[in-house]
This record gives structure tokens, C-alpha cells and sequence, in this order.
């Protein structure tokens, strides 16, 4: 018997029971349970004769450095990242968008440098606008922007690359990061410290 | 299960290492060493309204495994129970606790209401009532809060990452929310307690004053939870900051106010409709010519507030959609148009009932309380029937249709070629405010059922009134068609919220007009209380029923739309339980909820209308006697045999 | 008193037969599902019911003669037609559940969901490609020579179109591409009917990956063109576009 038949059955039966409270039983509580138990049953059963489908979750995948030969493989890869792990897009969004409540990054990748970009997401305070709509000093605009390589998003080395061919494939430039350039896996088992790949990073970027 | 999902757990780890990129679909986050899976999902989302007790829970015992992050093994992330399984357990367990919480905020504001209209009306019978309402909120406040209590052992227990990640963001707001229920829990105390003692005159004012205090409370009572809930819907970035900082900016998440407006509204809904499902039980069980006449129209009051807040809630629903589809496309399209689609005809289902249900008892409380109103109200009662009939037919006309091979091959797909237009948001948009409409125009002839207008504008007031609803009935039309033909951003951003605007401007500009007629009109027939037939009372229950199934339901598409994410595209939910059940089992868990919530509420009821029975029990005198005082909602043995006069209330209905 | 009880048992009847037989021979119009009619049928009895019981004369007048029916108290001709009622009721139900769990070859009803929830990481891109004539000239291009043996002039009836279950997608359908954002349209063309999630049945869609012939921003032009061609605008938050 399949789950939806037993389900069925479990339907059936409520309704029976609050049939045989309805015939039966004066007691008007217990009419009423005997009214209620109709009504879910029928729910329950209305529910069931759709077609069932469950949705499952996607499988998890998971990524091998040696698979990746194209900056397109880079900028598939960013893409995800992009979505998901680096949380990008819930501020930014690519074209316009009344909820993000950050920079549109439609067309970024052709309008910054991919070096830019790294210093942009790995120190976000360290080229900032000035504001002077005041009097006395301008002020800096504190950027709201976290830093990437470091917690709680913590991107590696890896992935900030690849968010970058992303971005300039989704602005229609070139990709002008090479999967060379990727750190290959250490030996160890010990996970990239996100401090250590910013670093090393921000020493090939510059 | 546990050390099964602790084995695995090395495995990830060395997984997660060897891959350069981790990728992330999924996500497995590394953070400096640490794996961080995640948590509950289903429950996750009714993590909802912790009660007090919850979050002081969590407080005792959250930071330290925070602070475990970097020891040697991972820790836990998901614990399991056999049989029922932790998601169905933390599932029916929230879902009791959501709903006892609905009704215990619905009830403040249903009673403090009721209040102010027995204060300003001096009908004593209002007051009545909502003393009688007040006196339950002390122990369902208790309950809800117990199982507030449950709820936190078992996500603490079941879902020991996601919750430790939750308290990392949302720490202070613990703090915030158990002050409050400190100042809920004495409010509410002084209000229930100092009733009798602040009766009359500057007393009575500051009374009401209590009772509005208590509705603000309870109103921050139910946002600060809602934030932790929408959060892991719609979550925000957290850049750094004080945790002051980070939990306000979590708590200001693009869902969070649609959801509070939303759920405010059906709190009222909730509270009404089971203050009328309370009335109906009493009344068909009511054995004095008083008691039937008192809870007559008891479920009058319950069955018009609860209209009165269902009136505004598809609107607030809309709003909330629009927000999520903006939020996300992968949500919207999950719930509209996807996985959920045929939740959402299940909905239309539910919310077809509740406005038959409605409007039904209004006709019945037209042609039984009105004598001889009958054949005079039959035409236009057809006609508001027909209306809302085709009505629901439109909104219960699924996008994808379920049909057979064949019948597909000639439908070309399973989008039916005429017929399928009634299957997007345009459509479903026109006859809910339609459905409104009717709903209202149902209440405007109830009111003034019986009355003659004697005012020398009456008839060029009628005429306005005939001519407003009909161009507003054809208005909303004319935009639901011509909404096919725009873009969509136009369509949602003028036409719907032109509807809404319609609809609100013909309830805004006719109440009073009506109001006005009726000051001078003169009463013809009197209402008649107490005449209603069993079935007004059967569909009283009926109604509160609806509104508990909608709410699972909705409970179920809010956890759903997030599919596999226990925060939103931050944290994945990584357990066995990842999968979004098929809408069959779901519905049978609701099913099952929404008993278990209804016998809930009976005991509730029972309890504390036992004091006054016993009271009566001693002090009546004349025609009730002991044996046979009306059965309470526990229904007594003893009154099992009592027959009632009518020979139509022992037929089922 | 039987009178009382002609004019639903009519209006029902009629309301089956318009909608079995009427209104499929509408212009543009198919054969409805039974579950459809179903539904329909439904409403209709559930708003029989609530009109013959708002007060009690109607509810005697409606539910009377069907129990002096069932309860013999009808008597003459009645008397024979009741046996054969309570007779055949048994027979019926026992039908009914030999028709639902009966083996059959027939597949079951199936409830697929046409547009379903895209993957994350294509809930948010935008098209890249300006939109010029050139582009969009270039995307209908494109259009011609992948596209439109099925999916035709637009309209879905391309010459191949015959040959698959479901059909392919009908862009001039108003509840079609104009209902989804660009994005989407990109990921479908992308990842075809292989890529769609287990709601969306990819066993039933016969739509090329495309990913694995054109480049994305081929795929981006032909998304213009699709729209152009077909007189739709994408979904979107931008009022201005």
C-alpha cells in the first residue's frame, strides 16, 4: 500500500468516525467533533487526490580545482557563489531592483578593474567617496560592504577570483582571470585560513 | 542517528578541504576550520513566537556552544527521534504554539474592542463579553508559553547549529523580547484582576488604557519573534557592528513588516471567528430561552469581527507575496507558480468556504432574525451567491491543470487554452477584491435588514450607493482584464493596488452614508435574538475551522518557499529532512494540528467557564434546572440525553 | 413538492452539459479535464445547498421529498424506485472503488509545473547585452534557425511541434515568457529540459540544453528577439523599461 492510499484510508476513516458522532450521539460537543473531524478529513483527502509531488533538494556538489580549465568555468562557478555562499545578492542586485538596497552591479566588471574589485571586497573601507554635503571636513562614507575573505562569508583566494570573472562575464567584458592563477590544493587537510588567502590575494592582485 | 550524522561529519570535512572552491549550491561553510551545516528548516520557520520562558532558555544555553566552535570534533548538527521523526515533532509542536499565540493575541484586541464598545454604547452586554474573553487569555497565555517552552528544548535539541546561529544574530532581541513579556505578563494582570475594581468612571478609563498598553505589548510581543522567523526568509547581510548593531539590522528584513501587518490582521480574524465558533457550541447546546438569545448574539459579534478583519487580509497577503517575489524570484515563483502552486488552489479552497461561511451566516441571521424578510432579501441574497460563486470557481481554476494523458494531449499541455487565463495573479487578484465586495454589500443589507429609511435623500443616498458599487465592481474588472495586456511591474504596481484602492474607497465612503440613513431611519421589524437554526452554529465552527486550516496552510507554503535553506541562500539544511513533503502528507499534519488546536481551546474554555457553572449550578432557581445547565465547550456527560426543543437541532446539519 | 427539487437537478444538468460540450467548441477552446468539471460541478451543488437551506420553509421544501423518499413515507410508485435506490447505492460505491484502485494502464493524471522555481544563481542576473536593433535583429536570427521548427513564428506551432507531449511554449501567451523575468528565460534556454527540478518533470520536456551550442551571450540576444518577436516585455522592477 503506498503512503498516499494509507493517507487516504486515515481520511476515510475521520470521516467515518465524525458520521457515526453525527448519526449517533446527541451530545452536542460531540457533534460537533463529529462535524470538525468531517471537514478536516475532507481536507486531508481533497489534499491527497492532487497528484503528490515532494521536492527534493539539489544535490550537493562539490568542486575539483582540476575540472576547471575556462575563465567561463571560473565565471560559472562565481556565479554560484555569488548566489549562495558569498551572499552578494542579498544587497546587490544585477540591474535594477527596488529591494537591493546596495550598488546595482549591472555592468561593474567593464567599469572597475578586476584588481579594483578585489580590493573592494576584501578591504571595503579603503577607497571610499567623501561626502560634503555639510559644512567643515568631508566626511567618509563608512561602507557597508563586509569584508569578504573574512567571517562570517569568508570567501577563499579561489572563489573572490572567480565571483570576479563573473562579474565581468555579466557585464559583457573579456574575462581577464585565468584558472591559473587559482592556489592549488594544499596537502594538508587543513581548510585555506581565509586571513592567509586575503593576503596572499591582495600580494598577486597588486 | 546522532552518531550517524557525527560520522559523516569528518567526511565533509576532508571533502571540503580537498575541493578548492567549496562549492556552493550548497553549504557546507567553512569558517576557519569549522564546518557549519545547518538546522531545521520546516520548524525552523515557526521558530516563529518563542515564548518567554523559550528565550530565556536559549540564553542560559546558547553562548557556550558558541563558543565550542573550534574544538576538535564538529559539533552536532542535527539530532533525530524515531518513529515521528524531529521535523514532524518540532512541526506540530510550533504550529500549536503559532496558533495558541495567534489566539492570544487576537484575543486582547477582539476584547479590549468589545470593551470600548460597551463603554461608549453603555451596552452592558459588551463588556460582558469581553470580560468573559479576558478571563480566558490568563490561562491560554499560560499554555501558549508552555509550549513556547517545548518548542525551544526541542529546536535546541533537534537543530543545535542552526539555533546557535540564530542566537549569534539575534541575542539582544532575546533580551528585548523577555522584557516584554515581563511587562505583558503584569499588564495583563492588572487588567483581568483590576476589571470588577475599575468598572466605573476614571476607573473604566484607565482600564481601557491597561487594555491598550496590553495590545502594544503584545504587538511587540509578536514582532520581535516574527523578525527571527523572516529573517531566515528574507535574510539581510550582517556587516560588522555591536550585536545591537547586527540584530537590528537582521531584524529589519524586507519581510518583516509585511508579515507583522499580515499576521495582525489575522490574529483579529483568528480571534473572532473562534469567539464565534465558542458562541456557536454554547448556543447549540444552550438550553434557556437567555442563553440562546445571549450567545445568538454572541456569534454575531465573534462572525463581524472576524469578517471585519478578513475584508483587509488578502490585501496585507498581497503585499507580503510582492515582497517575497521582489525579495527573491526563486521564492516567488516557488510559491505562485511552482512547487506550491496547488497549495495555493487548496487556499482559494479554504478561503471560499470561509466567505460561503460568512456570508451565509449573515443571510441566516437576515431571513431568522428579521421576521418576514425573507421573501423580500431572496433575489439579491441569489444574486451575491452567484457573484461569489463564479468568483471561486475563477479563483479555484489552477494554472496547471491535473489531468490525464489524453486529456492533456487535447488541451495542448496542461494549461487549458481558454480557461488558463484564469490561472495567473491578475485574475485571482479581481475576484478577491470582488469577494470583498460581495462580502461587504452582505453586511451593508444585514445592517439595514428591517429599517425604513425616512430621510427625504434617502432615495438619491440609495441611488449613490447602488450606482457606486456597481462602478466599482465594473472598475475592478476592467483593470483585472486590462492587466493582461501591461507589463508586468505596471500591472503590479498600479492596476492591483488600483483595485485595492477601489474596493477601500467604497468601504470607506459607504459605511457612513449608511451610517447616516440609518440615524434617521425608523425600525420596522426588531431583530430577533435567539431564533437562529443549529446549522448557523455548525457554520460558525465551520468558519474557525477555515481560518485554523489556512493558517497551517500558510505556515506550511512560508517553510516551503525557502525549499532547501534554513536561513535563505546562507545557511543550508543539510539533514535528512531537506525535502519539502508532498501537499497530501502536509495537509494530513495540518489536519491533525488543527484538531489537536481545537481540542486545545475546548479544554481551555472548559476550564475556565468551570468556576461559573458550579456558580450557577448553586444559584439557579426556576426553569434551569441543575441537571440539565447548558453542556460547555467540554460538553458534560450528564447532559448527553437532554433533549432540545426544537426538533430540528438534533438533525445534523 | 417534487418541483422544489427539478430546478437544481436542471441547473446542474445544464452546467455539466455547457461545460462538456459548449465550451470546448468556443473559438480557441479545448476539452476541460474531469477534474476541472469537477470542481465546477462542486461549487455549483455547494451553492444549491446554501441557498435552499437559509430558511427553514426552503430547507423543508428542498431536503423534505428526498427523505419521504428515502424513509418509504412517499409510497406508490416511489416505494419500488427506493428499493432500487438503496440498492444500487451499495453497487455504486462498490464501483467507485473498484475504479480507483483497479490496476490500469493508463499513466496517472499528472500535475506538472511548468515554470518552476529556477536554481539560485539565475534568480538574479540581468541581460548583459544592450539592447539594439542589431542585438535584437541578431537574437531573431539566432531564433529562426534554433528555435522556430518548434516553437514557430512565436506561437509554438513550429513544423516539429506536433511530435512532442507537452507542446512546446507558446510565447504570445499572455501567461507565458510575459510572466517571468529575462533571468529565467536564461536559465531555461541554458540548462533545458534536463535542468529542470523533479516538480517540473525534465523527463517530459524535450527542450535542448542549449549551454552546450551557444554561448551565453547568444543566449541573452535570442531572449531579446524571443520577446520582440512575440510583442511581450519581461517581468521585471524597472517601471522605466
Amino acid at each position: 500500500m503506498s503512503e498516499v492510499v494509507k493517507l487516504q484510508l486515515i481520511g476515510l476513516c475521520v470521516i467515518g468516525f465524525g458520521t457515526v458522532l453525527l448519526l449517533f450521539v446527541k451530545a452536542q460537543f460531540a457533534r460537533v467533533i463529529g462535524f470538525v473531524s468531517i471537514v478536516l478529513g475532507l481536507f486531508a483527502l481533497v489534499a491527497l487526490a492532487v497528484p503528490q509531488m515532494a521536492s527534493l533538494p539539489p544535490a550537493e556538489e562539490s568542486i575539483n580545482i582540476a575540472e576547471i580549465k575556462t575563465p567561463t568555468d571560473m565565471a560559472t562557478i562565481g556565479q554560484k557563489i555569488f548566489f549562495s555562499k558569498g551572499q552578494c545578492a542579498l544587497c546587490h542586485s544585477i540591474g535594477p531592483s527596488e529591494s537591493a538596497r546596495c550598488p546595482d552591479l549591472k555592468g561593474i566588471g567593464s567599469k572597475l578593474s578586476r584588481e579594483f574589485i578585489f580590493e573592494s571586497l576584501t578591504e571595503p573601507q579603503a577607497y571610499i567617496y567623501l561626502d560634503y554635503r555639510h559644512e567643515g571636513i568631508p566626511k567618509e562614507y563608512p561602507a557597508r560592504m563586509p569584508h569578504i575573505n573574512k567571517n562570517p562569508i569568508a570567501l577563499s583566494k579561489n572563489e573572490i577570483l572567480s565571483v570576479i570573472a563573473f562579474l565581468q562575464q555579466m557585464s559583457g567584458e573579456p574575462v581577464s582571470v585565468n584558472p591559473s592563477e587559482l592556489d592549488l590544493p594544499r596537502a594538508t587537510p587543513a581548510p585555506v585560513k581565509a586571513a592567509d588567502a586575503g593576503a596572499l590575494a591582495m600580494a598577486q592582485a597588486r | 542517528m546522532t552518531a550517524r550524522l557525527r560520522n559523516q561529519q569528518p567526511g565533509n570535512r576532508r571533502e571540503a578541504a580537498n575541493d578548492i572552491m567549496v562549492n556552493d549550491e550548497v553549504r557546507t561553510m567553512r569558517h576557519q576550520g569549522r564546518i557549519v551545516t545547518n538546522h531545521g528548516r520546516q520548524l525552523a520557520g515557526r521558530v516563529a513566537l518563542l515564548a518567554g520562558c523559550a528565550a530565556l532558555f536559549g540564553l542560559a544555553g546558547m553562548p557556550d556552544v558558541a563558543l565550542a566552535q573550534e574544538s576538535a570534533s564538529a559539533p552536532t548538527a542535527y539530532r533525530d527521534i524515531p518513529y515521528i521523526g524531529s521535523r514532524n515533532l518540532v512541526w506540530i509542536i510550533a504550529q500549536l504554539h503559532l496558533l495558541l499565540a495567534g489566539f492570544v493575541l487576537g484575543v486582547p484586541i477582539f476584547a479590549w474592542l468589545c470593551e470600548i464598545v460597551g463603554w461608549k454604547s453603555g451596552d452592558k452586554r459588551y463588556d460582558k463579553l469581553a470580560k468573559e474573553f479576558t478571563k480566558l487569555l490568563t490561562s491560554s497565555y499560560a499554555t501558549t508559553a508552555l509550549f513556547g517552552g517545548i518548542l525551544l528544548f526541542m529546536l535546541i535539541g533537534f537543530y543545535p547549529k542552526l539555533m546557535t546561529y540564530l542566537t549569534d544574530i539575534f541575542f539582544p532581541s532575546f533580551l528585548v523580547y523577555c522584557a516584554l513579556f515581563l511587562v505583558e505578563t503584569a499588564t495583563l494582570y492588572l487588567y483581568w484582576y483590576g476589571w470588577d475594581a475599575m468598572a466605573e468612571g476614571n476607573g473604566k478609563k484607565f482600564h481601557i488604557f491597561l487594555g491598550f498598553l496590553l495590545n502594544v505589548f503584545a504587538f511587540f510581543i509578536m514582532i520581535v519573534p516574527n523578525s527571527w522567523a523572516t529573517f531566515q526568509a528574507s535574510p539581510v547581510v550582517l556587516a560588522e557592528g555591536s550585536d545591537f548593531a547586527r540584530a537590528w539590522a537582521a531584524t529589519w528584513n524586507p519581510t518583516w513588516w509585511p508579515v507583522n501587518v499580515h499576521r495582525l490582521i489575522a490574529n483579529v480574524v483568528l480571534g473572532g471567528y473562534i469567539c464565534g465558533a465558542y458562541a456557536g457550541i454554547r448556543y447549540l447546546s444552550a438550553k434557556s430561552q437567555e442563553e440562546r438569545y445571549h450567545y445568538d448574539w454572541m456569534g454575531y459579534v465573534g462572525n463581524f469581527i472576524g469578517v471585519f478583519g478578513l475584508l483587509p487580509l488578502p490585501f496585507a497577503g498581497y503585499w507580503l507575496m510582492r515582497e517575497i517575489y521582489q525579495y527573491n524570484q526563486q521564492m516567488g515563483i516557488t510559491l505562485m507558480g511552482g512547487f506550491l502552486s496547488w497549495l495555493f488552489i487548496l487556499q482559494a479552497m479554504l478561503i471560499g468556504v470561509l466567505f460561503l461561511g460568512s456570508n451565509y451566516y449573515f443571510w441566516l441571521g437576515i431571513t431568522h432574525r428579521i421576521p418576514g424578510s425573507e421573501t423580500q432579501y431572496r433575489k439579491p441574497i441569489m444574486a451575491m451567491l452567484i457573484i461569489l460563486l463564479l468568483c471561486l470557481a475563477v479563483w479555484m481554476t489552477p494554472h496547471s491543470l491535473v489531468a490525464s494523458l489524453a486529456e492533456a494531449q487535447q488541451m495542448g499541455g496542461t494549461h487549458h487554452p481558454l480557461l488558463g487565463v484564469f490561472g495567473v495573479m491578475s485574475a485571482k487578484m479581481t475576484v478577491a477584491n470582488l469577494m470583498v465586495l460581495v462580502t461587504f454589500m452582505s453586511f451593508i443589507m444585514y445592517w439595514r435588514a428591517g429599517k425604513q429609511d425616512t430621510a427625504g435623500w434617502a432615495k438619491v443616498a440609495k441611488a449613490v450607493i447602488g450606482a457606486v458599487l456597481a462602478l466599482a465592481g465594473i472598475a475592478v474588472i476592467v483593470l483585472g482584464v486590462w492587466g493582461y495586456f501591461v507589463p508586468a511591474i505596471i500591472r503590479i504596481n498600479y492596476f492591483s493596488t488600483s483595485q485595492v484602492g477601489i474596493v477601500i474607497f467604497v468601504m470607506l465612503t459607504i459605511t457612513p452614508l449608511t451610517a447616516l440613513l440609518l440615524k434617521s431611519a425608523k425600525t420596522t421589524t426588531e431583530m430577533v435574538w435567539g431564533k437562529m437554526p443549529p446549522r448557523a452554529g455548525y457554520a460558525l465552527v465551520l468558519n474557525a475551522v477555515m481560518v485554523i486550516l489556512l493558517m497551517t496552510l500558510m505556515g506550511y507554503a512560508r517553510s516551503s518557499s525557502r525549499v532547501h535553506w534554513h536561513v535563505y541562500g546562507v545557511m543550508r539544511d543539510s539533514s535528512q529532512y531537506a525535502f519539502s513533503p508532498a501537499l497530501g502528507y502536509a495537509a494530513t499534519l495540518m489536519a491533525l494540528n488543527t484538531f489537536l488546536f481545537c481540542m486545545l481551546v475546548a479544554f481551555i474554555f472548559w476550564v475556565a467557564t468551570m468556576g461559573d457553572k458550579a456558580k450557577a449550578t448553586a444559584g439557579v432557581k426556576g426553569p434551569v434546572e441543575p441537571g440539565r445547565i447548558p453542556a460547555m465547550a467540554g460538553g458534560a456527560q450528564s447532559l448527553d440525553g437532554a433533549a432540545i426543543d426544537s426538533p430540528e437541532a438534533n438533525r445534523p446539519v | 413538492m417534487k418541483g422544489v427539487l427539478v430546478r437544481p437537478i436542471f441547473l446542474t444538468v445544464f452546467i455539466y452539459l455547457f461545460l462538456k460540450f459548449i465550451v470546448p467548441n468556443l473559438p480557441h477552446s479545448a476539452p476541460l479535464p474531469s477534474s476541472l468539471i469537477f470542481l465546477y460541478l462542486m461549487l455549483t451543488t455547494a451553492g444549491i445547498v446554501i441557498f435552499a437551506t437559509l430558511s427553514g420553509a426552503s430547507k423543508d421544501a428542498f431536503f423534505g421529498p428526498m427523505l419521504r423518499f428515502l424513509t418509504g413515507e412517499s409510497g406508490g410508485a416511489f416505494g419500488g424506485a427506493r428499493y432500487l435506490v438503496l440498492a444500487l447505492f451499495p453497487l455504486l460505491v462498490g464501483w467507485q472503488t473498484y475504479g480507483s484502485t483497479a490496476s490500469s494502464d493508463a499513466p496517472p493524471a499528472e500535475n506538472r509545473t511548468i515554470h518552476p522555481a529556477p536554481p539560485g544563481e539565475y534568480t538574479g542576473l540581468s541581460n548583459p547585452v544592450p539592447k539594439t536593433p542589431d542585438n535584437i535583429m541578431y537574437g531573431k536570427g539566432l531564433y529562426a534557425s534554433r528555435c522556430s521548427p518548434c516553437h514557430g513564428n512565436f506561437d509554438g506551432k513550429g513544423f516539429a511541434a506536433p511530435g512532442f507531449t507537452p507542446p512546446p511554449a507558446n510565447f504570445k501567451d499572455p501567461t507565458t515568457i510575459a510572466m517571468l523575468q529575462e533571468s529565467f528565460l536564461f536559465w531555461r534556454i541554458k540548462k533545458g529540459g534536463v535542468g529542470l527540478p523533479v516538480e517540473g518533470m525534465p523527463w517530459k520536456s524535450a527542450m535542448p540544453r542549449w549551454e552546450l551550442e551557444l554561448s551565453d551571450e547568444d543566449i541573452w540576444k535570442v531572449i531579446m528577439g524571443e520577446y520582440d518577436g512575440a510583442g511581450q516585455k519581461p517581468r521585471t522592477w524597472d517601471e522605466s523599461e
